[in-house]
């Protein structure tokens, strides 16, 4: 019986791997199927399976060109002019009356700080020296308006007050800035000078590539060019114009470093008041207790003492000290010395 | 406490300096045996004028306001060579009558400041009501914060900065006083209640009936 299950055991594994052995036959194709997949519109691995080239793409249907009227030479023009026109918006601050600030930025081209910074530098100018320092803030390719005339503007704006030097800026394009000089002082400053000014602004403002910084040096610049102008107008000497100019960078550099400090400023402003007020209370509290104790009544315990030396009243002997001489200090007296020792 | 002759120590109740025998009869035969009517402020040797007599009153005023009990009297005068300061200022103490002094106010609780700008030296003394709660170097502290302005001349701002500082250590010792008064109490206790106290302590340390006997003997 065990031979018998051996046996048929053998044949099936036989089979089996005769069976595996043998490969399956490819797939052949009928003619009415290849048909029909043929009017489906595509046959998967068709365009391999052929030697007739790829059939094209349908072409897109070219669209006919609209018929509208081409811009102008002019028009092209115009559209560039209004990129760069400065928006009429600001034309009221820029150039309708004397600024208030030593800056004038109404498109608030600089930063905060920038802002800050800059503008607490010309208030430390204005300070320091007898010639204003305004400056007007444009975009680097911003244009003034053509109907306006800046000399005119300057001359209308800057014939009163103070004389003043006004620089029209313009943000990462220092090479085309614009200084003009107050009435009072176009006669007194050659243009060679206010020439030479505006040219080493410039250059300082070219030693540095961004825009904020190039502002800075501009400005730092022009103001040692004003007080040599200052000096000119005061009939000072030209020898001493190195060293002083030098000394006035170190005082623009002085008032920078102010500029970083202004956060601390605006907070120490804020707090000023109610940090006065608690000081004052605190200090009328102390004075309150002060007054309080010196209004204070001391009573001493009334001890029995007994009388000494036949002194009804006291025999309490104190110090004795002698003012005879600055050479005999009290610090030398304080080892009081019997009487019989000093005077008969 | 100090005898004023020879600035030894003396004890609490010696009728006479047990080391040179001084005594008020001493003083005494020096300076006279009557009594003497006197000013708070009396100027004999008329070194203060109007305007700094004032503000020497005002600071003798301010100190008498603070402590109720106390009141202070200057004097100035050339003491010749006949007298000694510390001596005569004992003397002035006990001999004197202060004439705008409030009867309420013995002398017991005055404190004297004379000043000779003869022999320029100064000296200040305090009664008895002051003899628990003020000391020699107190004084000596006070005198001490005028000498620069006496050595100029200038006396009343001397006594009136010896007057502030002398307030302010009154005032101190009258807290610690209000805090403590034992403390001071036991600077003029008598010589005998002290001893009782060490028969008291060592018949504590024997612990027998023999300590009790002791006590009932102090008592």
């Amino acid at each position: 019986m065990t031979a018998m299950r051996t046996i048929l055991f053998l044949c099936l594994l036989g089979a089996t791997a005769r069976a595996s052995f043998v490969e399956p036959g490819l797939p052949s194709w009928d003619d009415g199927e290849l048909d029909v997949l043929e009017k489906a519109g595509w046959v998967a691995g068709g365009s391999l399976l052929t030697d007739e080239p790829l059939p094209e793409t349908p072409e897109a249907k070219t669209e006919e060109p609209i018929d509208v009227a081409q811009p102008t030479a002019d028009e092209i023009a115009e559209t560039e002019i209004d990129a760069n026109k400065i928006p009429e918006e600001f034309w009221p601050e820029y150039f309708e009356a004397r600024p208030k600030s030593f800056l004038v930025d109404p498109q608030r081209l600089l930063g905060p700080v920038d802002q800050r910074d800059r503008l607490g530098f010309l208030n430390y100018h204005a300070g320091d020296s007898s010639i204003d320092l305004y400056v007007y803030v444009f975009k680097g390719d911003q244009e003034i308006p053509g109907e306006l005339r800046e000399e005119e503007i300057v001359e209308r704006f800057f014939s009163e007050g103070r004389p003043a030097v006004v620089v029209y800026y313009f943000m990462g394009a220092p090479q085309r800035s614009m200084v003009y000089l107050s009435p009072s002082l176009t006669d007194a400053v050659s243009p060679a000078e206010q020439r030479r000014a505006v040219e080493s602004s410039v250059m300082q403002a070219f030693k540095d590539v961004d825009p904020a910084k190039q502002i800075e040096a501009f400005l730092v610049q022009m103001s040692i060019r004003i007080y040599w102008m200052e000096r000119m107008l005061g009939g000072g000497v030209e020898e001493e114009a190195a060293p002083v100019a030098a000394q006035a960078k170190v005082s623009a550099e002085k008032a920078s470093r102010v500029g970083k400090y202004q956060p601390m400023i605006d907070v120490a402003k804020r707090f000023a008041v109610p940090s006065a007020a608690v000081a004052g209370v605190l200090l009328a509290m102390l004075a309150a207790s002060a007054w309080l104790r010196s209004r204070g009544r001391y009573r001493f315990p009334d001890f029995e003492v007994e009388p000494r030396l036949g002194g009804a009243h006291g025999a309490g002997v104190g110090a004795v000290i002698s003012f005879a001489s600055a050479a005999l200090p009290p610090a030398s007296q304080r080892d009081q010395v019997p009487d019989y020792l000093r005077r008969a | 406490m100090k005898c004023p002759r020879c600035v030894q120590r003396i004890h609490r109740a010696a009728a006479s300096c047990p080391h040179c025998g001084f005594s008020i009869l001493d003083a005494d035969a020096r300076f006279g045996g009557e009594e003497v009517r006197l000013r708070c402020l009396t100027d004999s040797a008329g070194i203060l004028r109007r305007g700094e007599r004032r503000r020497v009153e005002a600071a003798m005023e301010r100190v008498s306001r603070r402590f109720p009990q106390v009141f202070v009297a200057v004097y100035t005068g050339a003491l010749g060579e006949v007298a000694n300061l510390r001596q005569f200022g004992f003397w002035l103490l006990n001999r004197s009558a202060f004439e705008d002094v409030p009867v309420e106010k013995p002398n017991e609780a005055g404190i004297l400041l004379t000043i000779d700008p003869e022999s320029k030296a100064a000296g200040m003394v305090f009664g008895y009501l002051l003899d628990p709660f003020l000391d020699e170097s107190d004084t000596f502290e006070c005198l001490s914060r005028a000498h620069a302005y006496w050595l100029e001349g200038r006396y009343a701002d001397g006594i009136t900065r010896a007057l502030s500082h002398l307030e302010g250590i009154l005032a101190k010792r009258s807290r610690h006083a209000r805090r403590d008064p034992e403390h001071f109490q036991r600077k003029i206790m008598p010589a005998a209640m002290m001893g009782d106290l060490v028969r008291r302590i060592r018949a504590g340390h024997r612990n027998s009936p023999v300590g009790d006997e002791v006590m009932e003997v102090a008592e």
